[in-house]
């Protein structure tokens, strides 16, 4: 981390290999920056600052820094990189870890529970990657109501051409129709037809009678008068219109205007194409987290009222394709009898366009006029059909007439087949296509359902790990409507669905940590490793003690990172789990950023080298007095140095001459050899620190140069390497006790060997 | 546990429905690989395909 959040320069926080880590330190001492900077680099925000205002803090705010910000991140995977401000990443690149279950912390412990049923389900849906899944199920339903309307369209046709077939009969057979048609060819003494495949096939005729027997005029108006006969009114169905305008009516319906502008707004954000801090349709001002879930929940309302929109328009629309169909038939059919000299009634208005602005306004649509046309159809389909039925024949020979219906008859029979084999055809495909959408709609619940239940399992044994012998068992997470989830517990007896209105606020936290364990241990597919920011706040002695064993015992598989300020959970950690790694954060100060019990003079030194070789020599300098303190500090430590007590955070802000002064008591009660042959480099040191490592001093005019800095450093090295053995390059107390300690391989020794024995 | 992604979920059901037109699932699987702007179209083509004359 470096010049992030309340670290001025730099931090290094060692996992080892992958090992979990219980990190200690009292509030403000600066441990959550590990949450935050593995929450910025695998989120690319953090939560606490997504609010209006806030997001600049990401970067170290205390003072001038040179640094740019950046966190770097180091796994044994893919996951590692670095990121720095500006961050360039946009939401695709978060798409696959936002399904990993990662962080939570004290502070939104109960956000994770007190979340809607409808935004759980989201929340479950992106872990779970369920989204895709429900993506195909949508598009198999839109093809599947198109195939339907198709279908539909199909069978009216269908119906239409039989009616002509069977001169305007609801029903009629194959063999009816080639009865009728060997009929009229026995009387035209041509050999009749034995099958009605024979009288598709247009040869057939001109086989049959011969094309100069063939008579248009006649053909025509016999055609046009068995039409009019033929003519049906469009079918009305008045509950899908009562259904429509219902809809359209209802406080739902002023959501549907605004869809296209949601669906653009999510579009922009989750593209990353507009500044986050801003509405991307309004350009003002607003929080990008708050936004963000607007976003979301006015897409949800919007999505299930326009898929309810949906279901009720398909009929209505119908209704006006079949009105203008009806409408230019009747026209049709009008232009046609002005032409053979046959009066009919002017046709009727037909609300078709209106209908069609209803649907496009969503209006509610006027069913008096869709009546009343209706109603004025049937008046000029009968009016017509009287017409047609008074024309007088036409003048043509009785044989003419019967080649013309035998023409007319043959063009009918052909239509009506086409129109038998596409409705069949729109049948099966529906067929299909229903079959497969319900299948899948059940596997989906099915799938649900089973996960669900294996959440709950997880999420029950975690719970009752937790509060065992409590009365609150069969924890389990359940769907609630088509889009929501909840959670529910057996309370005494009663299931509560939400447990809200019986469990206690530590309760409802160890639910919820319960419930992100689960999650993770389920689900996470890259994400080997949980971080826990100060959870257990609201537990009692007891309950911190099983929440240190379950994480200890329960997963010891996986890599924790644990941050806590309560000093018996830090304890129990310790003893539950030696094998975890320890960090205490000491203080904070504003110049210097966290102290921690991980030393770090070498990095500290070796950043100093570096500024003094830019030219840096102001900063290299308070860098060097900085891995004095850090040095002096960490020896003062490890050999127990009595240093005067004070309380709190202030016992770790120590002057130097302090610190040296307890360095020289220890030195002199338990090697004293050893403080005679330090005694000059500390007295060098000492003037290092009035002087080439003074920031006052380098603001006066007499400031020292680079070299002065430089040697002020190496003496700084040299005492370090005074602790360290030459061999394995480990603390001369790595082992032992403050009194009398070796190093790792122990070549090396506290006091020295040598100088012990005065050799 | 394993999050099944819409392939495996459409393949996982495909193979439990029975008489299914010959070639279809393999056509289905090829509109999810393709990745089509509009496919609910292509959904309903394929269904209107298999369904032949």
């Amino acid at each position: 981390m470096r010049a992030f959040r309340g670290i001025p320069a730099e931090m290094t926080v060692d996992f080892g290999k992958g090992d979990s880590m219980v990190i200690y330190g009292d509030n403000g001492t600066g441990k959550s920056t590990i949450a935050d900077a593995l929450e910025w680099y695998f989120t690319g925000g953090i939560e606490l600052l997504s609010h209006e205002g806030r997001q600049h803090a990401v970067a170290y705010v205390g003072g001038e820094s040179d640094d740019v910000t950046s966190v770097e991140v180091f796994t044994n995977g893919t996951l590692g990189g670095k990121v720095a401000i500006p961050d360039e990443r946009n939401a695709e690149t978060f798409h696959v870890i936002r399904r990993e279950t990662f962080l939570l912390r004290g502070r939104t412990l109960a956000d994770f529970i007190n979340k809607t049923k409808t935004e759980k389900w989201k929340a479950l849906v992106e872990i779970l990657g369920l989204d895709a899944i429900e993506g195909l199920r949508e598009d198999l339903q839109r093809a599947r109501n198109e195939l339907r309307k198709l279908s539909k369209a199909a069978e009216d046709e269908l119906r239409t051409y039989r009616r002509a077939v069977a001169s305007g009969a609801e029903d009629v057979g194959e063999d009816t129709v080639l009865g009728n048609l060997q009929q009229i060819c026995t009387m035209l003494r041509v050999n009749p037809p034995q099958t009605l495949d024979q009288v598709v096939d247009p040869s057939w005729l001109t086989a049959a009678v011969g094309a100069s027997t063939m008579a248009s005029e006649g053909s025509d108006r016999e055609s046009l008068l068995a039409e009019i006969k033929t003519l049906t009114p469009p079918a009305f169905d008045k509950d899908a219109v009562d259904a429509w305008n219902d809809l359209v009516s209802s406080d739902r319906a002023r959501l549907l205007p605004r869809a296209s502008l949601v669906r653009e707004a999510k579009r922009l954000f989750e593209a990353g194409s507009v500044d986050k801090g801003r509405c991307p349709l309004c350009g003002q001002k607003v929080d990008a987290k708050s936004l963000a879930q607007r976003i979301e929940s006015a897409l949800v309302d919007v999505m299930e009222a326009s898929r309810d929109l949906e279901d009720v328009r398909d009929p209505v629309a119908q209704l006006a394709d079949d009105l203008e169909a009806a409408h230019q038939q009747r026209l049709s059919l009008h232009n046609r009898a002005r032409t053979a000299e046959l009066g009919l009634p002017p046709v009727p208005d037909f609300p078709h366009v209106d209908l069609r602005q209803s649907l496009e306004t969503l209006a509610p649509a006027k069913m008096a006029a869709i009546a009343g046309a209706i109603s004025d159809v049937r008046k000029w389909d009968r009016s017509a059909a009287a017409v047609a039925a008074k024309a007088s024949p036409a003048k043509a020979s009785t044989r003419d007439t019967q080649l013309v219906m035998l023409a007319t008859l043959c063009q009918q029979v052909n239509a009506w087949r086409l129109a038998e084999r596409k409705a069949a055809r729109a049948r099966r495909a529906l067929e299909l296509a229903e079959r497969v959408f319900d299948a899948y709609q059940n596997k989906q619940k099915e799938d649900l359902t089973a996960l669900l239940t294996q959440i709950s399992r997880r999420v029950a044994e975690i719970y009752a790990t937790l509060h065992p012998g409590e009365g609150l068992d069969a924890v389990s997470v359940e769907p609630w409507t088509a889009k929501g989830i909840e959670l529910a517990i057996e309370f005494h007896g009663s299931r509560q669905r939400p447990p809200h209105g019986v469990l206690s606020e530590s309760h409802l936290n160890s639910l919820a940590i319960a419930l992100f364990l689960a999650m993770a241990a389920s689900f996470n597919e890259q994400f080997g490793f949980l971080v826990l920011d100060d959870v257990i706040n609201s537990f009692d002695v007891e309950h911190r003690g099983r929440l240190a064993e379950l994480l200890a015992d329960s997963f010891s598989d996986w890599q924790l990172i644990v941050l806590t300020h309560d000093q018996p959970f830090f304890e129990h950690l310790r003893r539950r789990a030696p094998s975890w790694r320890r960090l205490e954060f000491t203080s904070w100060s504003h110049a210097s950023g966290p102290r921690t019990t991980q030393y770090e003079t070498t990095d500290i030194l070796r950043d100093a080298r570096e500024r003094l070789d830019r030219g840096d020599t102001h900063d290299a300098a308070a860098r060097a007095r900085r891995a004095l303190e850090e040095l002096l500090q960490e020896v003062c430590e490890a050999l127990w140095a009595p240093l005067p007590f004070r309380r709190g955070q202030a016992n770790d802000k120590r002057e130097i001459g302090e610190l040296l002064k307890g360095l020289r008591r220890t030195l002199k009660e338990r090697s004293k050899l050893q403080l005679e042959s330090l005694e000059p480099l500390l007295k060098n040191l000492e003037a290092d620190v009035g002087a080439a490592l003074n920031v006052a001093v380098h603001a006066s005019r007499n400031r020292p140069g680079g070299n002065e800095v430089r040697a002020a450093l190496e003496r700084i090295a040299v005492l370090d390497d005074t602790w360290s053995c030459s061999e394995c390059r480990t603390r001369v107390w790595h082992r032992g006790n403050p009194d009398a300690g070796r190093c790792k391989c122990g070549q090396s020794s506290f006091p020295p060997f040598r100088l012990q024995t005065g050799s | 546990m394993h999050r099944p992604n819409a392939h495996e979920f459409l393949q996982a059901l495909l193979d439990t429905l029975e008489d299914l037109p010959p070639d279809f699932a393999r056509r289905f699987e090829e509109i999810l690989r393709k990745n089509e702007p509009d496919r609910s179209q292509a959904i309903r083509l394929l269904f209107e395909d298999v369904a032949g004359d």
